[in-house]
């Protein structure tokens, strides 16, 4: 207990979060034991993969401040999914569709960025206007109709599993959340995310590129929402228009869980990364003890709502 | 106060924005006219009257919460809860004083428990609501059990399809609604609280302004409004379908954002509002007449949010008088 109460920041966060992913688990476990094998391990970080990379991209924009909020996330992971696949029927060669994708997230972040930076919108109106744009246009250009047509090596990495654990998560989802970690803990540019969302006018007074940092983070964020958009490509072979659904909703709440303050400033990416695996964990345990789907969105709405009011009353217990 | 009281003061006093509102308006129902030769029939104009009587009401509450330098994206889920609500009284017995009764309170309930997440809890506003979103949506799915609410009895319909004094009454209670949100903006310590905590939510407090409860009644007032939507949705389409009011949340936000209220706060025009809702509302219907799938909507709406944000962001940046001071 003791060393419970000592612990500050992340780790008190991170120790939270296993806390609660092990009471998942348990209650799985006690109500459904056949499900725990390796099987499910894998499906769970097949699953992870896409939100965890579209929730470090909206970690890092929450967490650089200015009350930054990327709602257009999941748009994008759709949009740029649509674009690749459209473009490899209009004739781009096969080998550059990865490019494609990301390509195509980073110019619908960098548009963000744009319209937070260069227009001074405020970023939940105009991230909310891009996020009916993004998807929207998903929608309409498709009709609806997921776009087939991956080639097959695409689908080997995307399907791939080593030791239970699906290639895409190895490859893609883990040297990101290291490479974030990395940056935000031993780089000037970790300091300054930080510095800028725990107090902006004294980053700007003391000469950090801010509009800069933010900006890269916008088209950030939407690269790795086309990289998602990626691993969707080519995990389930074709390139679906609502792919992105929820997804603003889920990575907002495990940024949240994740111990990111959603004034900027606090947090870091262990959290999310933790706080992606229990949402996931929780979601496929709901699938597998045959609850309809429609209870996902409620659970993980509920939960957001619940982490922001503990972290105004333990705010305010502290104080 | 002076500044704050400049804007709109009169009921449907009209400033530049709103003239030119009025002229989109004008000017898109005549080239829609011309482009298709289904438009201007009168039967047309009335689907696009009785299209606009829900998101008129709803954004009526937006156009607050905005200038309060708050959001709702639930509002358009708890229009489907109010529906639900009112639809299963009126399937009990038939009642329509009831149903009427039922409407607002559950609109006004709904509104308390966002304020309690967003006011009382000092949650932004943006997410908090996308939270409870997700929660109203599961809700609606779980409430209808997966099927329609459909078949209701007229009764609801016959009481409010209907002219009172040669008005339709959908009319008449806008104009009641719109006259009260007025009188509370303009008129009441409540509309200047209000606009003064738009501008700055901390030198509103420091100056002694109740926030939370300008704010808390703000999203109760919201909820009210939403719930007499909901009223008229039912009378109207008497049945209640899976993804009732998924579009009305960005409907209202984009309507009152055409209508020339600031997100930044401190400035709110409700008949900019009301012209937004109709402007809206003729796009929506003239981009279909004249074969454009509805799956374009949603891209429509947002891409005129952003564009008209951005064309005041810029037109801020270079006003028109530093443009003729620089030609002079």
């Amino acid at each position: 207990m003791k060393t419970l109460r000592n612990l500050q920041g992340p780790a008190l966060t991170l120790a939270l979060l296993c806390g609660l992913w092990l009471i998942v688990i348990v209650g799985l476990l006690a109500l459904k034991p056949s499900v725990f094998n390796l099987g499910t391990v894998t499906t769970i970080l097949q699953f992870s993969t896409i939100l965890a990379l579209v929730g470090l991209g909206q970690g890092l924009v929450i967490m650089a401040g200015g009350a930054g909020i990327d709602l257009s996330v999941g748009g994008a992971v759709s949009l740029s999914a649509i674009v690749a696949m459209l473009c490899l029927k209009l004739g781009l060669p096969p080998v550059l569709l990865p490019v494609v994708c990301i390509l195509a997230g980073a110019t619908l972040g960098a548009l963000n960025g744009w319209l937070v930076n260069g227009l001074a919108l405020l970023p939940f109106i105009a991230t909310l206007g891009t996020f009916f744009v993004y998807s929207g246009a998903a929608l309409a250009v498709t009709g609806g109709a997921a776009q087939a047509g991956v080639p097959s090596w695409l689908l080997v990495w995307g399907r791939g599993v080593v030791m239970g654990i699906p290639l895409p998560f190895l490859t893609l989802a883990i040297p990101c959340f290291a490479l974030a970690g990395l940056v935000l803990l031993s780089t000037a540019w970790g300091r300054w995310i930080y510095a800028m969302g725990f107090n902006e006018r004294s980053a700007r007074l003391v000469g950090i590129p801010v509009d800069r940092v933010r900006f890269i983070l916008y088209a950030l964020s939407g690269a790795l929402a086309g990289a998602a958009g990626l691993v969707s490509i080519a995990w389930l072979g074709s390139g679906r228009p609502n792919i992105g659904q929820n997804l603003e909703l889920e990575s907002l709440t495990a940024a949240m869980l994740g111990g990111i303050a959603i004034t900027g400033g606090r947090g870091g990416v262990g959290g999310v990364f933790a706080a992606v695996l229990l949402l996931v964990t929780l979601k496929t345990g709901l699938l597998q003890l045959n609850i309809n789907t429609v209870w996902q969105v409620g659970i993980v709405g509920a939960l957001l709502v619940f982490v922001l009011l503990a972290d105004r009353l333990s705010q305010r217990w502290r104080s | 106060m002076n500044a704050v009281r400049q804007f709109g003061n009169g009921v449907f006093s009209m400033n530049g924005r709103e003239w030119s509102l009025l002229v989109a308006c004008l000017l898109a129902i005549v080239i829609f006219s011309v482009a298709s030769p289904h438009y201007a029939t009168s039967g047309n104009a009335a689907t696009v009257l009785r299209n606009s009587v829900e998101l008129l009401l709803i954004g009526l509450g937006m156009t607050l919460l905005l200038a309060m330098g708050g959001i709702d994206v639930s509002i358009g889920i708890v229009m489907g809860l109010a529906a639900i609500a009112i639809g299963r009284v009126l399937g009990a017995d038939g009642n329509p004083a009831l149903a009427i009764i039922v409407g607002p309170l559950v609109g006004a309930l709904l509104g308390c428990v966002t304020a309690a997440v967003v006011v009382l809890g000092r949650v932004p506003a943006i997410v908090g609501t996308l939270g409870l979103l997700g929660v109203y949506r599961t809700a609606v799915f779980v409430l209808l059990g997966g099927q329609w609410l459909s078949g209701l009895p007229s009764s609801l319909t016959n009481l409010l399809a209907t002219t009172a004094l040669g008005v339709p009454v959908p009319a008449l209670v806008i104009a009641v609604a719109y006259l009260a949100v007025w009188l509370a903006l303009r008129r009441t310590p409540y509309g200047l609280h209000l606009l003064a905590i738009g501008n700055s939510e901390e030198k509103a407090r420091l100056s002694g302004i109740p926030v939370i409860k300008v704010r808390f009644i703000t999203f109760v007032i919201s909820g009210v409004l939403t719930g007499i939507a909901a009223m008229f949705y039912v009378a109207t389409y008497r049945n209640v379908e899976m993804t009732i009011g998924s579009t009305l949340a960005l409907d209202a936000i984009a309507a009152v954002i055409l209508g020339g209220t600031s997100i930044l706060g401190g400035r709110c025009s409700l008949i900019g509002t009301v012209l937004g809702v109709l402007l809206l509302r003729i796009l929506q219907n003239g981009l279909l007449l004249i074969g454009v799938p509805s799956l374009w909507q949603p891209v429509v709406t947002g891409v005129l949010i952003i564009g008209v944000l951005g064309f005041e962001a810029v037109s801020n940046r270079f006003p028109l008088a530093q443009l003729r001071r620089a030609r002079a």
